[in-house]
């Protein structure tokens, strides 16, 4: 589902390289850890899968394709695939929570029916039944990312890639989303998941892909945050 | 598409000032440019009416003529010499020849009738002279002929009126092209305050921007909200402008100078229609092309 490479990444203007000479294989279906300290090349890597920037060397395929040569008007298409979750949740502030989800569908063009259709039963999936017309203010941080989610969710994509999403919830509010992306793992989508957080890696026991400086120095089926001796 | 207006109308709302200040400067700068198109077919048809009226008068000598080159009356194996060269140059249309007592008669129309009437008259047919009225081809092309006639016997004089219009077409001139230079310093005002309006709006949205982007939204999608607002801004531009040189044909030129100043044909409603399709079409140039070239920087996906 996304194949890295012999992926190298220098930014301009920066001696050393975000990521240097990395190969990863996530088959469909997979849910992986991209553990690592900050500047580990976590963000990086997940920027190269939805093309927001391209590697300097190697290459990178999504769905077979080969991400770096598409030409620009394809590449919302690449994005259409993938959902994105981030730590700060970038929700619309002026904009209720079905709002939020529609939004998503509303601007690549989805009918009007489908999207009344496919926002509610999104919601109800992360748990959001009856929450539809709050304002994300109202919202707990853990209901927040949950509406994240659902936006990221709603146009049903092959991947989902989150990026610290428990970064700004408490242990207790991140398990529930780590339930509600295994959930979604489980309906077959890839998720790829970048993060610090240690309790919810030991805790999910899922493959473990460690970057330090840039360099795969781990990958490991059932891992743990750190080294499991 | 609902969002899209939706976004439309939002944008127009959030940047009011921004918008009313670019319509503004395209009013006025498409006011000036349609001013100075409207002076160039003033222009034009001044030039075609005086121009097709355009006439050499070539004076006959008269018995005592004031010019010493006239030794006496013009005689009729002169005059038949003078129509042989008009005749055969190549920048003459046509000519007639007045009589002494059509110059009389035109002398007498243009004054006093009567005035000249009687036996003791102060002027008489006698005085008047004969002489030759050259219709050009083209009214730039006259020196040929002029030089042509100038020296021969029982030539007087020429009188060329293009002396009378030369100043009339050079304050035009000077009216048409200080209007577009004004406007040229106005557009590119118009162009820096479409470009602020740009980036300030790319800022105000950059939430909902990135979420697009992220969600796979197509660049057409991100850029329409951009294209409409400046298309809105154009046409109300366009539309002021268009109204202003309406009221500047109706109340300038139909209701006051055309009754005042009659010795010239004056623009009227087709050269408004040009003018205004003109500035109709600069208009959402001038919006769209710096939004296009800025949201390809700024929303560059």
């Amino acid at each position: 589902m996304i194949r890295f490479e012999k992926v190298s990444k220098t930014y301009p203007g920066q001696g050393h390289s975000a990521l240097d000479n990395v190969s990863i294989d996530v088959e469909k279906g997979e849910f992986v850890f991209l553990v690592g300290a900050s500047g580990s090349g976590k963000s990086t890597a997940l920027r190269l899968v939805l093309r927001e920037a391209r590697p300097t060397e190697g290459r990178v395929y999504v769905a077979g394709k080969e991400i770096n040569r598409l030409a620009g008007w394809k590449v919302p298409r690449l994005r259409r695939q993938i959902g994105t979750v981030f730590q700060d949740f970038r929700l619309l502030p002026n904009k209720t929570v079905t709002e939020n989800v529609a939004f998503a569908l509303q601007v690549i063009g989805k009918s009007r029916s489908e999207i009344v259709k496919v926002v509610p039963e999104t919601l109800e999936l992360v748990g959001l039944e009856g929450k539809g017309e709050r304002m994300p203010d109202e919202l707990s941080g853990g209901e927040q990312q949950r509406v994240a989610i659902a936006r990221a969710f709603v146009n049903r994509p092959m991947i989902l890639i989150a990026d610290e999403p428990t970064g700004n919830l408490d242990p207790a509010t991140s398990v529930g989303i780590m339930k509600l992306l295994d959930r979604i793992n489980r309906t077959g989508t890839t998720v790829v998941m970048a993060t610090h957080d240690h309790g919810v890696v030991d805790q999910m026991r899922k493959r473990v892909v460690e970057l330090s400086a840039g360099q795969v120095v781990r990958d490991q089926a059932q891992g743990g945050y750190g080294f499991s001796h | 598409m609902r969002y899209t207006f939706t976004e439309l109308g939002q944008g127009l709302r959030r940047n009011i000032s921004m918008h009313l200040a670019v319509v503004l400067t395209l009013f006025v700068s498409l006011t000036l440019v349609g001013m100075g198109v409207l002076l160039n077919q003033q222009a034009t048809k001044a030039a075609d009416h005086w121009g097709s009226e355009l006439q050499i008068t070539v004076w006959l000598c008269k018995d005592r003529d004031q010019n010493a080159a006239c030794v006496g009356e013009v005689t009729d194996a002169q005059k038949q010499a003078i129509t042989d060269v008009v005749e055969e140059n190549p920048e003459v249309a046509g000519y007639h020849f007045e009589s002494k007592q059509e110059a009389f008669d035109k002398l007498k129309e243009t004054y006093a009738p009567g005035k000249f009437d009687g036996p003791n008259s102060v002027i008489t047919a006698d005085d008047m002279p004969e002489s030759l009225w050259i219709q050009l081809k083209d009214p730039e092309k006259y020196e040929g002929i002029t030089s042509a006639v100038i020296g021969l016997d029982g030539v007087s004089g020429i009188r060329d009126m293009r002396d009378t219009l030369a100043p009339i077409y050079g304050a035009i001139n000077a009216l048409q092209w200080g209007a577009l230079g004004t406007a040229l310093f106005l557009v590119v005002a118009a162009l820096l305050l479409v470009a602020n309006t740009i980036r300030l709006a790319a800022f105000a949205r950059r939430r909902e921007i990135g979420i697009m982007r992220l969600v796979g939204a197509s660049t057409i999608y991100i850029t329409l909200p951009f294209l409409l607002e400046a298309l809105v801004t154009a046409v109300l531009g366009v539309a002021l402008a268009a109204g202003a040189l309406a009221a500047f044909e109706k109340f300038g030129i139909q209701d006051r100078i055309q009754g005042e100043l009659t010795f010239v044909p004056w623009i009227g409603w087709p050269e408004v229609q040009y003018a205004a399709v003109a500035i109709a079409i600069l208009g959402p140039l001038l919006t769209l092309v710096p939004t296009l070239v800025l949201t390809r920087k700024y929303l560059k996906v």
